[in-house]
């Protein structure tokens, strides 16, 4: 015992207080920093998911894009989390209270909570003498606590697999990113390579960009950019595949010029207003016409749903450009791929769709023949399901049009009577007998048997036990489960002595036979 | 009678006494036990903090003979009672009997049953109907006994040993909960260790007779109890107390999930009390003036397993009360707030 005064010893206890909170404190941050660092990983993919994300709708937008310095990129991806957790650790308020540190200090030094026990009873208005000699016994451990290290806590460890995960991700994202901006690069200077002189841009394009709105062009302008980027052998392939490709670009654009509104045969064929009912046989043999006529009868015919896109599809890519016009397409006579493009896009919605989608509602009603395995229920008719109302007419041999025969009383009827007072159908809560254990297939194998070696072990002593048992462990069960459980054993025992009595008997019985 | 001590010295004082007493009956008991200093401790901690002891052993473990020594060890007034199925309450507790008059004629006489001593050896108590063990209820708690219109206090101090074989069930009537809250302690009394067994043969079957001497009397005990009761308690080891035992309550704040689960019944009031009593004689046993938290850890076991009721999910799964009270002590963390 050490011979303090009272105020010494507060002012030491409140040392004590002081070194293990701040320590307290310091630990905690630590702890809440390695319990956020998963979460701080998580950020690490914010920039590079950020950068692709913003390179890729440029690359799909057909925007040029931007290029980042890869050095800058990974600043920023490291620094996102950095800040992020530094933030979160010292925004932390850490709750050190005064017991909680001489309580921690007092396990630190193994000193039987004294320290925190003197500091209470230190706040006691008349404290006896057992307290008093508790205050006193604190005095030995104030100056190991001044200068103790407080036992850190339980940490958490820092989660090795998400940091595996995380982090090359986050660096094949940064590479992505750093990669699309090298690939638009690399593609800029393969077109560059492929087209050294550009085309001249086609009459037809002009007059067509001079037909549109002013704000579709607009729209359309970077796509027809785009499209002009695609590889020349790709644009000659579309050409030698179009009927139309042995006219010269001269003709092409005479025949463009047309449609601007001049007054002639040929206007018909590539104005889908006008075009409607007069199938033109300008400028491409009627045989084709003819051949898709009979297709799409035989479409009519054998109207698969998955079958018939794939054959419009391909009547789309055979069809020469006028042979549409009797239907009204208005793809007729722009044969011109730049041109091509951005008409077809800008007459989406027109008569084409229309068309297709009048002959869907033609083919319906083929459809609906069709079995749809159950799947989905009919529904085009809108029509409510069949009331299953088991009246058989409305009287005079009418034939109720909702009643099929099938199934109970309708909704009204069940709401009604002794039906309705039954809350559900009466099962038998026991079945008797067996439930069918189903067949019982015995499959027999012919082979015959092989004789095996076998080494014959001798029987030999074992002795007797030489250590002790050890202790048993008795179960603290209660006395009436202790005494069911002895029953059952019991009865077991009974039940097998009978059964060796039974044999015993039997045996005897069969030997008196043998020797009678 | 209340113990004040205002001077830390007379406290010093105090507390060494205590400790002084206590290693003197402890030496002169472990004359006759041997390998069970365990038990030992905990009977007399028991004593001390003015509780009543349940021993749990198999046969042959001396637990009797603990209580009849510890009995010639103080020199209190010992009585032995051996709980048999037909034993009445009046057996115990006493009766009127009807007596012969100096006149002549005759006259109803009370009879004090073995009930009426400091210490009270329950042996086999368990063996007794429920209707015998009740006999115990008003004893136990309020150290009285009341038969008619008689009411007898008991002397302090006034201590119950019962013991119980937890293997034999047979014919016999486990106690109820009632009884059982009333024991501050249920020690497990297990097999010595090999070296204790050579001391035990020699003690017991040679023609060495050990005589066993009062070192202590009942005023002894009485001061000592106050003592104990005089060690204060920190608020932060009062608020664990009462969270340790909240902590067997199924569906409390401080239960672990397994409480909720297997936990038929938990610690009563009536168990931080014993807590607290046993933590304050462990803290002077330690040579410390406050009960510290690690003090109430380590009797938790002792005073806590017989007051933890485990259901028969528990019991099928094989967990026992002790098993509890470990998951309950590793939940409930100290107090700091």
């Amino acid at each position: 015992m050490s011979s303090m005064t009272p105020e010494t010893l507060s002012r030491g206890i409140d040392a004590v207080e002081r070194n293990a909170r701040g320590q307290l404190i310091a630990d905690d941050r630590s702890k809440v920093m390695r319990t956020h660092v998963p979460w701080a990983l998580l950020l690490l993919l914010i920039v590079p998911v950020t950068a692709l994300l913003w390179q890729a709708l440029r690359w799909f937008s057909g925007q040029p894009v931007g290029w980042f310095g890869i050095g800058w990129l990974a600043i920023l991806t490291c620094a996102v989390p950095a800040v992020a957790l530094f933030v979160r650790t010292y925004m932390h308020s850490a709750s050190v209270n005064r017991r909680q540190a001489l309580i921690a200090m007092d396990r630190t030094l193994g000193s039987a909570d004294r320290l925190a026990t003197a500091d209470d009873f230190m706040r006691a208005e008349h404290p006896n003498g057992f307290q008093k000699a508790a205050i006193e016994d604190a005095a030995d451990w104030v100056e190991q606590g001044r200068i103790a290290d407080v036992a850190t806590r339980e940490t958490q460890a820092l989660s090795r697999q998400r940091a595996v995960f995380v982090v090359p991700l986050a660096i094949v994202l940064l590479l992505s990113a750093f990669g699309i901006s090298g690939l638009e690069r690399t593609a800029a200077a393969s077109v560059a390579e492929e087209e050294p002189q550009p085309e001249p841009p086609s009459v037809t394009t002009e007059n067509a960009v001079a037909q549109t709105p002013p704000a579709v062009q607009e729209t359309e302008e970077p796509k027809a950019e785009e499209k002009k980027q695609k590889p020349a052998a790709k644009r000659a392939a579309k050409k030698s595949s179009s009927p139309v490709s042995s006219v010269p670009d001269e003709a092409e654009e005479s025949r463009g010029q047309l449609t601007e509104g001049e007054s002639s045969e040929s206007q018909q064929s590539s104005n889908p207003s006008s075009a409607q009912g007069a199938p033109s046989s300008q400028g491409q043999p009627s045989k084709p016409d003819e051949a898709d006529q009979k297709k799409k009868k035989k479409k009519k015919q054998k109207p698969k749903p998955n079958q018939r896109k794939p054959k419009q599809q391909e009547e789309k890519k055979e069809e020469p450009s006028g042979a549409t016009a009797g239907q009204g397409s208005s793809r007729g006579s722009n044969n011109n791929a730049a041109a091509n493009d951005w008409s077809s896009k800008s007459q989406q919605a027109t008569k084409e769709d229309e068309d297709a989608d009048s002959d869907d509602d033609a083919e319906d009603d083929d459809e609906e023949q069709e079995s749809r395995g159950g799947v989905q229920p009919n529904m085009r008719d809108r029509r409510p399901p069949v009331n299953r109302d088991l009246n058989i007419g409305l009287g005079r041999a009418r034939p109720n049009p909702d009643a099929n025969g099938r199934g109970g009383p309708g909704a009204q009827k069940k709401s009604r009577g002794v039906a309705s007072l039954i809350l559900g159908v009466p099962i038998p809560d026991r079945i008797t007998g067996q439930p069918n254990k189903g067949r019982t297939r015995i499959t027999q194998q012919r082979i015959t048997p092989e004789g095996e070696d076998s080494e014959s072990v001798p029987a030999e002593d074992r002795g007797t036990r030489n250590g002790p048992v050890g202790p048993i462990h008795h179960p603290d069960f209660s006395p009436w489960l202790q005494d069911y459980v002895k029953k059952y054993f019991l009865k077991r025992r009974e039940t097998a002595d009978k059964k060796s009595d039974d044999t015993t008997a039997t045996d005897k019985a069969t030997e008196g036979a043998n020797k009678g | 009678m209340t113990l004040t001590l205002d001077d830390p010295k007379a406290a010093r004082d105090a507390a060494a006494e205590f400790n002084k007493v206590h290693a003197a009956i402890r030496d002169e008991v472990g004359k006759m036990m041997v390998g069970q200093e365990a038990v030992v401790e905990g009977v007399l901690a028991a004593m001390f903090a003015g509780g009543h002891v349940l021993l749990e052993g198999v046969p042959g473990l001396g637990k009797t003979l603990l209580v009849s020594s510890l009995g010639k060890a103080v020199d209190l007034s010992f009585s032995r009672i051996q709980f048999t199925p037909d034993m009445m309450p009046a057996d115990i507790r006493g009766t009127n009997v009807l007596s012969e008059s100096e006149t002549g004629g005759t006259k109803l006489e009370f009879q004090e049953g073995p009930l009426v001593a400091n210490l009270v050896l329950a042996d086999e108590i368990n063996r007794a109907t429920p209707r015998t063990q009740s006999a115990l209820l008003e004893s136990m708690q309020e150290k009285q006994i009341s038969v008619g219109k008689r009411t007898i206090v008991l002397e302090e101090p006034f201590c119950v040993m019962a013991t119980q074989n937890p293997v034999e069930q047979e014919g016999t009537y486990p106690l109820p909960e009632a009884q059982l809250d009333r024991f501050l302690f249920k020690l497990v009394v297990g097999y010595p260790a090999e070296a204790d067994y050579r001391t035990i043969l020699r003690r017991t079957t040679t023609n060495e007779a050990i005589e066993l001497s009062a070192v202590s009397n009942a005023e002894t005990v009485v001061r000592m109890r106050q003592i104990v009761r005089a060690i204060p308690v920190p608020e932060h080891v009062e608020s664990e107390a009462i969270r340790l035992v909240m902590g067997t309550q199924p569906g409390s704040d401080y239960c672990p999930s397994m409480v909720n689960e297997i936990v038929s019944l938990g610690a009563s009031p009536r168990g931080v009390q014993a807590l607290i009593l046993a933590g304050k004689v462990r803290a002077l046993r330690e040579g410390r003036f406050a009960v510290a938290g690690e003090d109430l850890r380590a009797v938790a076991p002792d005073v806590l397993r017989h007051r933890v009721l485990v259901n028969f999910q528990g019991l099928s799964e094989g967990i026992t009360p002790d098993n509890v009270v470990t998951e309950v002590l590793k939940h409930v963390e100290p107090v700091t707030a």
